[in-house]
């Protein structure tokens, strides 16, 4: 059958007849949807036919009846009314005895996507879970999935995840692997709640059925192994050992999938043991052999390869050789493999890497090239006793005078010259020789870098220089910067002939440039220079901190979180997913697992430690004590409540303009930083010339992180016996270029205080911290500075207090994430009448109902805890045989809400009715209620 | 031929938009060089993942952070199936069958999960006959590649016999099974003509167009050994470095009789991929004794000596194809044999037809070069070849027997093909 221009149409209801006919109209129809070609516009006579289609479905032609459901697919979204005439005979389907119809029909109804049919189609599915048929099963799980994806309400209260979760057990390998699928999928979009239930048991079935199932779905199952964490060592070992096996199947895909349980597993066991030798051993073979695919799998396993020689160098030191380029590999495999080279380069190895580096010198492909070039710099600076080597290689390169070779390797010799300041001189004038060829920005500054830091070397510096200055403003920005200093330390060195060039620079600078970056730097210098040359030298020529040794190293914690999505996207981009997944789930982050024996950074000291040293106002409220009430409660507990849907709102949060300018601008430099913003984040340290330029964080990421803040911490903290939350991550360091602040709210004295821990995740120190709060909805101020005074070295961690109040001036913030429960009690205003009253005030579509799962408290427990955290239980009644709990309580800014909460003995779930004029608020007090109850 | 065949991946809904192929189809027209496989799409976060097999661009769309890996193996195991399933990979072929390929996405995958990929298993649920193109056409020609010199020779079969679809068999098509070892040697001399590095990639593969064979023994060398340390016998044992097999391979007879078991599935199978790394058992089979220097009227001079050291009474090899890479040369005055300039790449391209073992050609070139110095002598070079050497194995593997069960009628044909391609073959200069 062909597909010509002369469709004749209308022929085809007529000849519905004919079985034949019918097929191939069929065909034609289908390649047209899916085509959606311009040339067959058939769409609108489609639906005339539509009728005739679902007649078909009674047909007991398997062939024909597939076609008709493939045209059910695609066009019952637009026609829901034909999904309705469908229901039928789906129903049917259901229950054929050909269990290949049955798997069909099942499989075509979780693609409809019309939602007045999808109540129809449950009975069926439930048949279909239990079917006697594998084939049916396993059709079955995924159609699960569909109909979450549909209505994920409905999937929960039929129950079907929990005929998901037996399918765990099933005999069939096949069926296991799409029920994994299936709840991972669900699973992403309900981060705490725990749908697959890993335990040892189950983890065990899994570890059967890999071995059974399909290439496909031992992938399902390693991914979802990967999520486990074992609970000790022995654990572990034992899951490694039954999946390494995989390592060397033919699919690369299952290869990788195992490669990240095993790394993620190796962080549990002892370092010296012989197990983790022997496992490192079998990591590399099968990273190796991935090498051998296409070049497409190539890319994507040099990729993954990448991070894991950053996390664990070890396993693929002994095989740099497979790293060697090969001339007819594409170029992005190129560009790979150079700098996984590059990473594995050793003092063992670095003659054969060089000598392959110098190859790739003289290659035909220019980006290459180029990234060869400064692969040998690199080298230089990582094995100290190949420097030698490297330079003169350089050297050279240089003499070929290929113009793009001679930029880069001025630009990696710059960075020689940083790490082995006063050794290699010598060259200096070789590299003089080439100043005129140069004319990209990077190669440009390089060179005037190193003239001017060896101004008193070279005679002819200011003239060198001052050729430079001619073009002053039609430089690039970097050179213009370069320039400024290497002129003012030229004339440090050599103040007396200098005089002139230096004010000649100077004036460029500040007064005809528009660029706010090099008038600053500009003036900075000139006020040095005119009121204290002594100190000027000091600052100007001071000792430079030494570069370190990886220039572009992935930082710890994000190479941490990349190590467990190793196969995934991220792994490709080297981003976390939710960097570049919309609506990603970035509330649960992956982490790798911790050694049991190291905890140490778990549990923050400070959570319970202040409260046995507070001297507690513990108020008991009576009745019309109205003053107590006021005086004591009013600067009631905060309560910071998750917001998980906050990720996309970018709001401005408690600490955002802090954290705003900490992401965005300030951290990056000292000079260019925003002073508008006024926030002082800023790690000074960073040494000037390497400092990244400042980088605009982008604005998705200011805004998760931000919320990330708050969206943990269920910060509260009250008299005693109150809970303070546990320290939570607000900033990850991933997200913060290496500062990680964790902390909680709590209350001492009737004060509140914010505790925080500092903790500087990044490789060099950090100093001058302060915070500011942005405007909030509770007028949250700090009333004193923050207390850190000290620089913050690596790795080291600074516990900090910061006392608040709630005097500032109050905004109404959207979303309301940042929430600072005032609880008060409703005793003084109000009895019961008044309760009710309120009650029934309120509309009923503000009533908001909630479960609180698995508390096995009585009532008066219950109640008594709540009283603890300043909720009052206003009545107490019992309604065949259950208690009903009426309480009451007030935020700061003045919002009642009104909670009933239903107890059932014997069920640990209660429910929770609120009540409050703005609703919005009601999803964080229940957060609260749930978080109180269960401490 | 270009064609975009859309592929639904994890999340991807039914509903496919046909200006996402629009999209793909500029990204990959506007990126002429080589892009990497991972594009990405800014508007609506949707990637694409894609892979050329047959000339035709297999893509996969995903908005989640699925594994790109999963997702090319897929690709590539799809573009196979629908080989098996279509017979030859083409344009106008996917056009004609693609009820048949919609049929076979259907069951392959279900709301973005692989169910399958294996064509045993998958024929039970199709129904749809493939629609053959003609025996003959261009595509067929055009597909001779591989084993095409040999197909006047009565031992081999045409290549269009390992290319027909599955189903064919069905309609008493003669049934037949190709044993196929490919190799792919990469080779690096250094100038000192030491041999730097040599790795050699290789590959089992099976196509069985046998509709009643339950299982098929395959015997290799039986001094094959696998690692370093368990060399056997006399030292003269075929040793590689590692081994996969395919996962519908039993190997019980393995370890001690070097027996391969499979119950075939129709179609192309892969059942064994194995590497050979830093040390061949043989000499290298090419050696290029290159002189390059300046003469007097500022040219390059650039002679190259190439000898091919395979055994002398080993047949001819051809067709070869050698594939000179001389960086920087602006005229070629004399070639010495069939030669060609390239100048985008900056390549001298000498063509060798036919290359006997234990001969040995030689080639002059002058090149005219402007501002020749004598650093750009050290721009000259490496030396890359590529070539095809049919019925020799590097590694020295080779099949021992090729058993079926149960026992075929007579008139079924088995067929056993080695060969050996240049993968990157480089003598620097």
């Amino acid at each position: 059958m062909t597909v010509g221009k002369d469709v004749r149409y209308p022929t085809l209801i007529l000849s519905f007849n004919s079985l034949n006919q019918e097929k191939y109209y069929l065909y034609l129809i289908i390649i047209t949807i899916n085509l959606q070609s311009q040339l067959f516009k058939l769409n609108y006579k489609i639906k005339n036919c539509s009728k005739n289609v679902v007649n078909c479905m009674q047909t007991d032609n398997l062939e024909l009846k597939k076609l008709v459901y493939l045209y059910l697919m695609n066009y019952a979204k637009s026609q829901p009314d034909m999904a309705i005439m469908a229901v039928n005979s789906f129903v049917k389907d259901c229950e054929d005895p050909n269990p290949l119809i049955r798997a069909l029909a099942v499989r075509t109804m979780g693609c409809i996507r019309v939602d007045k049919i999808t109540e129809y189609l449950c009975e069926p599915l439930r048949k279909c879970l239990k079917d006697e048929d594998p084939y049916v099963r396993k059709t079955a799980a995924v159609c699960v999935a569909k109909l979450h994806d549909i209505n994920a309400q409905m999937v929960e209260d039929q129950g079907f995840l929990d005929s998901l979760r037996d399918l765990i057990a099933d005999s069939n390998p096949m069926v296991v692997a799409n029920a994994v699928a299936a709840l991972s999928e669900i699973s992403e979009s309900h981060p705490n709640s725990n749908l697959l239930d890993l335990n040892p048991q189950n983890i065990n079935k899994l570890l059967t059925a890999l071995n059974e199932c399909t290439e496909w779905g031992q992938i399902f199952i390693l991914d979802c192994l990967s999520n486990y964490n074992p609970k000790d060592e022995r654990e572990a070992q034992s899951i490694c050992e039954r999946v390494t096996p995989r390592l060397s199947h033919a699919n690369s895909a299952v290869v990788l999938s195992a490669v990240k349980v095993l790394m993620k597993f190796l962080e549990l066991l002892p370092k010296d043991s012989d197990y983790y030798n022997t496992l490192l051993k079998k990591l590399s073979p099968p990273l190796v052999t991935l090498l051998s695919g296409e070049p497409e799998v190539q890319y994507v396993a040099l990729r993954n390869i990448n991070l894991i020689v950053q996390k664990r160098p070890e396993i693929l030191k002994q095989e740099i050789k497979v790293f060697f380029v090969k001339y007819n590999d594409p170029i992005y495999v190129k560009l790979e493999k150079l700098d996984i080279m590059i990473r594995l380069a050793s003092q063992a190895n670095i003659a054969q890497v060089l000598a392959e580096l110098k190859e790739y010198a003289t290659e035909v492909d220019v980006d290459f090239v180029r990234k060869a070039v400064r692969a040998i710099g690199r080298c230089a600076i990582k094995v100290e006793q190949s420097a030698e080597r490297c330079v003169s290689t350089l050297l050279d390169l240089i003499q070929t005078k290929v113009n793009y070779v001679v930029q880069e390797a001025i630009v990696v010799i710059r960075d020689i010259f940083r790490k082995y300041p006063n050794k290699y001189e010598s060259i200096i004038a070789t590299l003089c020789e080439n100043l005129d060829s140069l004319d990209e920005p990077d190669a440009r500054a390089a060179m005037i870098w190193i003239v001017g830091e060896y101004a008193e070397r070279i005679d002819n510096a200011d003239e060198l220089l001052e050729s430079f200055l001619e073009g002053f403003h039609d430089e690039s920005t970097q050179v213009q910067l370069t320039l400024l200093t290497a002129i003012v330390k030229l004339f440090l060195k050599k103040p007396s002939e200098t005089q002139e060039l230096v004010q000649k620079v100077l004036s460029l600078a500040t007064q005809d440039s528009d660029n706010p970056d090099l008038r600053d730097r500009g003036y900075i210098y000139w006020r040095l220079l005119s009121t204290d040359p002594v100190t000027a030298k000091e600052v100007v020529l001071s000792e430079k901190p030494l570069i370190s040794e990886e220039t572009d190293l992935i930082e710890p914690t994000l190479l941490d979180e990349l190590i467990c999505h190793i196969g995934s996207l991220a792994s490709v981009y080297h981003k976390p997913p939710s960097a570049f997944v919309e609506g990603s789930h970035g509330v649960h982050r992956k982490h790798l697992p911790v050694q049991h024996s190291s905890i140490d950074t778990g549990e923050s000291p400070v959570s319970g430690g202040p409260a046995a040293a507070m001297d507690q106002p513990h108020v008991i409220p009576s009745q019309g004590d109205l003053l107590g009430d006021l005086l004591n409660l009013d600067l009631g507990p905060p309560v910071n409540v998750p917001q998980v849907s906050s990720m996309q709102m970018g709001a401005v949060d408690l600490l955002g303009g802090g954290l705003d300018s900490l992401l965005g601008g300030d951290l990056g430099g000292g000079v260019g930083g925003s002073p508008a913003v006024g926030q002082n984040f800023i790690p000074s340290s960073v040494p000037s010339t390497f400092a990244p330029s400042p980088t605009p964080a982008p604005a998705a990421a200011v805004s998760s992180g931000l919320n990330d803040l708050f969206e943990l911490s269920t910060g509260m903290a009250i008299t005693t016996g109150g809970y303070i939350a546990p320290k939570a991550v607000w900033l990850p360091a991933v997200k913060a270029k290496g500062l990680e602040i964790s902390g909680t709210f709590s209350r001492r004295q009737g004060h509140m205080y914010m505790d925080m821990t500092f903790t500087n995740k990044a490789l060099q120190h950090m100093t001058d911290f302060a915070v500011q709060f942005n405007k909030n909805s509770f007028g949250m101020i700090p009333t004193s500075p923050l207390p850190i005074h000290t620089p913050l070295m690596p790795s080291q961690s600074i516990e900090a207090s910061l006392p608040l109040n709630t005097i500032g001036p109050v905004m109404k913030m959207d979303p309301l994430n940042n929430l600072q429960v005032k609880t008060h009690t409703l005793a003084q205003w109000g009895k019961r009448q008044v309760f009710l009253a309120t009650w029934k005030d309120i509309p009923n579509e503000n009533e908001l109902q909630y479960q609180i799962k698995e508390c096995h408290l009585n009532a008066d427990t219950v109640s008594g805890k709540l009283q603890n955290n300043n909720i009052y239980t206003i009545a107490k009644r019992n309604v065949e045989g259950q208690d009903m709990l009426y309480q009451s309580l007030k935020l700061t800014n003045g919002i009642w809400i009104l909670a009933e909460l239903r107890i059932q003995p014997g069920n640990p779930n209660y429910t929770l009715s609120l009540k409050c004029r703005a609703p919005e608020v009601s999803q964080y007090v229940y957060q609260m209620y749930d978080a109180v109850l269960k401490n | 031929g270009f064609i975009v065949k859309r592929e639904l991946s994890q999340k991807a809904k039914l509903s496919i938009y046909s200006d996402l192929v629009n999209v793909f189809y500029e990204m990959v027209t506007a990126l002429p060089g080589d892009q990497p496989p991972v594009v990405m799409v800014t508007h609506k976060d949707r990637y694409f993942v894609h892979v050329r097999q047959g000339g035709l661009f297999w893509v996969a769309t995903t908005t989640a952070d699925s594994s790109p890996f999963t997702i090319i193996e897929f690709l590539n195991r799809l573009s196979a199936l629908v080989k098996d399933y279509c017979g030859v990979l083409n344009e106008t072929n996917i056009t004609e069958n693609f009820a048949l390929i919609y049929e076979l996405l259907d069951e392959v995958l279900d709301y973005g999960y692989i169910q399958t990929t294996s064509s045993d298993i998958l024929k039970n649920f199709i129904q749809t006959e493939a629609v053959s193109s003609k025996q003959f056409n261009l595509f067929d020609l055009s597909n001779v590649g591989l084993f095409g010199a040999d197909t006047q020779q009565s031992k081999v079969a045409p290549s269009t016999a390992a290319t027909r679809p599955i189903q064919g068999s069905r309609e008493g098509g003669k049934s037949e099974i190709f044993v196929d070892v490919i190799e792919r040697m990469s080779v690096v001399i250094g100038s000192n003509g030491v041999l730097m590095k040599a790795d050699v990639e290789g590959e089992i593969r099976v196509k069985c167009y046998m509709p009643n064979c339950s299982e098929i023994r395959i015997g290799l060398n039986e001094e094959f050994s696998i690692g370093k340390s368990q060399l056997r016998g006399y030292g003269a044992a075929v040793r590689v470095d590692e081994c996969s097999f395919h996962q519908a391979v039993r190997l019980d007879e393995f370890d001690n009789h070097r027996i391969l078991r499979l119950s075939p599935s129709q179609g192309e199978l892969t059942v064994m991929q194995y590497l050979l790394s830093d040390e061949l058992p043989s000499a290298p089979p090419f050696r290029l004794f290159p002189t390059i220097e300046r003469d007097k009227g500022g040219r390059l001079i650039v002679y190259l000596k190439l000898r091919c050291d395979l055994p002398p009474n080993s047949l001819f090899i051809s067709p070869c194809v050698f594939n000179i890479v001389v960086s920087l040369s602006q005229e070629l005055s004399s070639p010495d044999q069939r030669a060609e300039l390239r100048p985008e790449s900056r390549a001298v391209v000498w063509n060798i037809p036919r290359f006997a073992g234990g001969t040995q050609l030689s080639a002059l070139f002058k090149l005219d070069i402007p501002d020749l110095s004598s650093a750009s002598l050290l721009e000259v070079g490496p030396v890359s070849l590529s070539f095809e050497l049919p019925k020799l194995t590097a590694t020295g593997l080779q099949i021992r027997f090729l058993r079926l069960s149960p026992i075929q009628p007579s008139q079924s044909q088995r067929w056993v093909r080695y060969v050996t391609h240049s993968d990157s073959y480089t003598i620097r200069v």
